[in-house]
């Protein structure tokens, strides 16, 4: 039997024929064009290989090239391609439009020929633009892809090959495929280990990684640099000045959150100088603005509202204190426990036991009672230097670890830290604990002070304001003055900060708990207090260096509260991704044989709804909370197939297109299908804010926003109080009815970010009464966990297609689920 | 003919997602930076030859199975080659030309077959 490899088949660079693919080496005249690039001009064939795009999409995209030339015996003969009106040469933005009535088409770019008016009133049919590039490779019907044959023929490349070739080719254009066999090319960085010698290994391992993914933060959004900024001016109560705008979102996860640092920018103009001044973000509106408070009140161009542009500040404080905690780890011996640094580190320990009187009873005041789980959660934790809990969706989480807090607190070994990556858990936590009766004190960073909290009467900066605001203070009479008049002479102000230094250390003295981000924890005004006792929430969101930093304040007992089911840290730099910053300490504590306490009992779902998730995430091990009578959804008419299964999967046949920004995707028959089904909750009596949207993409969501408000059928306001919004956003989150629209319905490439299971348990587990899922199943079929989802929908009769008013049971076939990836 | 081993394709979807991410951000990148350079509206400049639109229908302009395009990529599966010949029009300098090219009768560029659809949906 003939195979396709031919042994005989050299690759040497000297072999090739001067069009043959670089990567693959296909040389069918009518499969290759040349990249046009004056430093490049390498041939690529129009295949896929084993990559989702064709080798010159490839090339163009890792390259950053943009133009081609067609090969001398294609049908159009040696050509560029380039804009018959204006002669753009950027394939990225080249489609085809054809005559209304004629056989006759022409390359034109989109931007900005395409919407030139004039050209509507010709011959031409715009509406039917067809890009050059769909699905990651050029028209086939310009540039065909090789036949199977020649591509059994041609080289296996995977897309890493590509990608450290490309890389290579930056240096040496000249390079093969084969030279990446040679050492020295490959410069991973070294990747994270289970154990490690000592915490100097600990810091040489992660120390580089933290660089990569600050480099390419720094990178990142220091090139997020936007002009043509509108300006809407306000003033705070404050009396400092507010400038409100749109800052467009994208899909690379960058969003602004409060706190972040702006620089607004006015290059100037006959009537006013050039001005800029930098500021914080103070929130972000429904309307999607920006409120950004700044930081200098003089000269501000009040009377100009265009023409501004807009800089991200890279602040490297994030990154400088998990560096700054991996030092300390490994230098002072009196800042992590001899147990727990052991322990961090992998090395086998002999177990010890916390020795403490444990309370009679586990609950806390002003706190629910717990069930058997919280309860052998809490009274284990108690007893043990270094543990786990693992809290499914709805599992009642928050108030294990205020119970836990509760006791630590009571059993008089100093002050407790309690801390989470993201500001929102850390607010929710700090509620919880002050609600049992503990002093509690929330450290905010300073960026985040005009930032409004719901917990805004525990934070440190408002106490400072009001410890004591009696006749007498010169604090208050000197913030007074300083509100006024918006600055203090400098000897005032010297006395001022001495004066609310030593107000702020008196308050953070006598709080029996702290709470404050990870990265808070870092903070100059904790340097000089110690904490025995750490507790940190959501810890299967931050990466290792960031749970280190409260760690190294002197923990003697730590708790890690977390989920490694649902979704983990957001690493942004693909090297350091790889090498394993994206897994948490409390994953590396698994694998490290470290069993996590895991509550069992869910008061969020419908039973029906928790059934999947428990059964493919949890072992079938989580527990119903509630039952189906506390989980219907009475005088509701909301026409689900099975009555008392508030679920359904609605069957999608429309295709995905790539957004107007084309930088993200959407999906025009989910969006409306969306759009009927909000209506018909709507007009049963579900109000707005009972109901989540959930897209993955950044251009369904907005074209779902846009859509409903235009189409809906009811008030416009209705439709704008509906949050629409990522999994990622929903992660922590709860509403009683969910809507997925998963937008991605293409045969050749992904489904993109639902491809991790995390992510799709926690799409899953975010109603309370019902969901319904929006999406193609021919395609998601493919992904073996889809497969079972979609299964276990068909089985229960919930996989159904039609207009709403008249749901049918849906028999599209399934594919085979490919291998599982992980 | 010769038997091919079947091969699996595997797209590892990690790296696709990277791709993905990354042929989005040059779009839109190419996007912005034409939006930015052209300020002024962008001027008309479709000069077309006069020849291009007399034609009227060429005998051979919709072709079923023309000699050269039979041969299908996907190895014979979907054995109908169903495509249209259009005139492609172009630039080189300041000339136009006109070349001659096959297109799928399913490609929404193609005039008559949105005809053929909006028939069918009406049905
Ligand atoms: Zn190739
Ligand atoms: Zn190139
Ligand atoms: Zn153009």
């Amino acid at each position: 039997e003939e195979t396709g490899e031919d042994e005989n088949y050299e690759f040497g660079k000297g072999d090739f024929t001067e069009h043959a693919c670089r990567y693959c080496g296909v040389q069918n005249p009518a499969c290759v064009v040349r990249c046009n690039m004056p430093s490049c001009r390498k041939w690529f064939c129009n295949s896929r290989g084993n990559t989702s795009g064709s080798h010159i999409v490839n090339h163009l995209v890792r390259a950053k090239h943009k133009e081609v030339c067609l090969h001398k015996d294609s049908p159009l003969g040696e050509t560029i391609l380039e804009c018959y009106n204006c002669g753009c040469r950027n394939v990225f933005l080249l489609g085809f439009i054809s005559a209304k009535t004629e056989s006759v088409v022409v390359l034109l770019c989109r931007e900005p020929c395409l919407s030139v008016n004039a050209l509507k009133d010709m011959n031409w049919d715009l509406s039917q633009w067809c890009p050059l590039i769909d699905d990651r490779c050029f028209l086939p019907w310009l540039v065909k892809v090789p036949s199977e044959q020649e591509q059994l023929r041609a080289r296996q490349v995977t897309a890493q090959q590509i990608n450290k070739v490309e890389e290579l080719w930056k240096t040496n254009p000249d390079a093969s495929l084969e030279d990446l066999e040679k050492p020295g090319v490959d410069d991973e960085p070294q990747p994270v280990a289970l154990k490690y010698e000592d915490a100097y290994q600990y810091q040489n391992v992660f120390a580089p990684l933290i660089k990569l993914e600050a480099d390419y933060d720094k990178m990142m959004k220091e090139s997020q640099s936007k002009d043509n900024v509108t300006i809407r001016w306000d003033v705070g109560l404050n009396k400092k000045r507010i400038a409100y705008f749109v800052f467009p979102k994208e899909d690379n996860e960058l969003r602004l959150v409060p706190g972040d640092e702006l620089r607004l920018r006015y290059s100037g103009d006959a009537a006013h100088p050039a001005w800029q001044s930098v500021g914080h973000v103070i929130k972000l509106t429904a309307q999607e603005e920006v409120a950004l408070e700044l930081r200098a009140s003089q000269g501000v161009p009040i009377d100009l509202n265009h023409g501004f542009s807009v800089d991200f500040v890279w602040k490297s404080t994030s990154f400088d204190r998990m560096q700054g905690a991996m030092k300390n780890f490994a230098v002072d011996e009196t800042s992590v426990s001899g147990y727990i640094y052991h322990h961090l580190l992998g090395h086998e320990v002999e177990l010890q036991i916390v020795r403490n009187t444990l309370p009679r009873r586990f609950g806390a005041p002003g706190l629910p009672e717990l069930n058997a789980s919280q309860v052998f959660a809490v009274k284990s934790v108690l007893q043990k230097p270094i543990s786990l809990i693992q809290g499914p969706p709805g599992t009642g989480k928050t108030v294990t670890s205020a119970a836990i807090v509760y006791h630590m607190a009571k059993q008089g070994q100093g002050q407790v830290l309690v801390c989470a990556p993201s500001n929102v858990a850390v607010d929710q936590l700090a509620e919880k604990i002050s609600s049992t009766g503990l002093k509690v004190v929330r450290l905010c960073a300073k960026s985040r002070e005009a930032v409004s909290s719901p917990v805004e009467h525990l934070t440190l900066h408002y106490q400072v304001r009001h410890l004591d605001t009696s006749e007498k203070s010169e604090l208050h009479k000197l913030q007074q003055l300083k509100d006024e008049q918006g600055e203090l002479s400098s000897s005032d102000e010297k006395k001022f900060k001495a004066l609310k230094r030593a107000t702020e250390r008196e308050i953070l003295q006598s709080a029996d708990v702290i709470c404050c981000t990870c990265v808070g924890a870092g903070d100059p005004r904790l340097a000089n207090f110690r904490f025995r006792q750490v507790l940190i929430d959501e810890s299967t969101q931050a990466t290792e260096p960031e749970c280190l930093i409260p760690l190294v304040l002197g923990v003697k007992q730590v708790v890690l509260v977390g989920d490694h089911c649902q979704l983990g840290p957001v690493i942004m730099c693909k090297k350091a991704a790889r090498a394993g910053l994206a897994q948490s300490l409390f994953e590396r504590l698994v694998l490290l044989g470290l069993k996590p306490f895991r509550l069992q009992v869910q008061y969020r779902m419908h039973p029906s709804l928790s059934e999947f998730p428990s059964n493919s995430f949890y072992e079938g091990t989580l527990q119903n909370g509630v039952t189906i009578n506390e989980r219907q959804s009475l005088g509701i008419d909301f026409p689900w197939p099975v009555p008392n299964r508030p679920m359904f999967f609605y069957v999608q046949m429309g295709q995905e297109e790539i957004s107007a920004s084309g930088t993200s995707y959407l999906n025009r028959t989910e969006a409306a299908n969306v759009e009927k089904i909000v209506t018909t909750f709507l007009r049963s009596g579900v109000v707005p804010s009972q109901i989540g949207v959930i897209t993955p993409y950044e251009g369904q969501r907005a074209y779902i926003v846009n859509y409903m408000s235009r189409n809906g059928s009811l008030r416009q306001q209705l439709y704008k109080e509906i949050e629409v919004a990522s999994v990622d956003s929903f992660q922590g989150r709860e509403k009683d009815f969910i809507i997925l629209s998963c937008v991605r319905s293409n045969e050749h490439q992904g489904i993109g970010f639902l491809n991790d299971p995390r992510r799709l348990n926690v799409a899953l587990t975010r109603a309370r009464y019902g969901i319904v899922i929006l999406g193609n199943p021919k395609v998601l079929s493919k992904q073996p966990l889809w497969n079972c989802l979609l299964t276990h929908y068909k089985e229960r009769e919930c996989l159904v297609e039609g207009p709403l008013n008249n749901l049918k049971q849906s028999m599209v076939q399934f594919q085979k689920p490919k291998k599982m990836y992980n | 003919s010769i038997q091919v081993r079947q091969k699996v394709v595997e797209v590892d979807p990690k790296e696709a997602e990277d791709f993905d991410r990354d042929l989005r951000a040059l779009m839109q990148e190419s996007v912005e930076s034409r939006r930015l350079e052209i300020r002024a509206r962008p001027t008309l400049n479709m000069m077309i030859p006069m020849n291009v639109f007399d034609g009227t229908k060429d005998p051979r302009a919709i072709d079923g199975e023309s000699s050269e395009e039979t041969v299908d990529e996907d190895g014979g599966t979907s054995a109908l080659s169903n495509k249209v010949r259009v005139k492609v029009l172009m630039k080189k300098g300041n000339k136009q030309q006109t070349k001659h090219m096959f297109i799928p009768r399913e490609s929404s560029l193609i005039q008559s077959t949105k005809q053929q659809e909006a028939a069918e949906l009406e049905e």
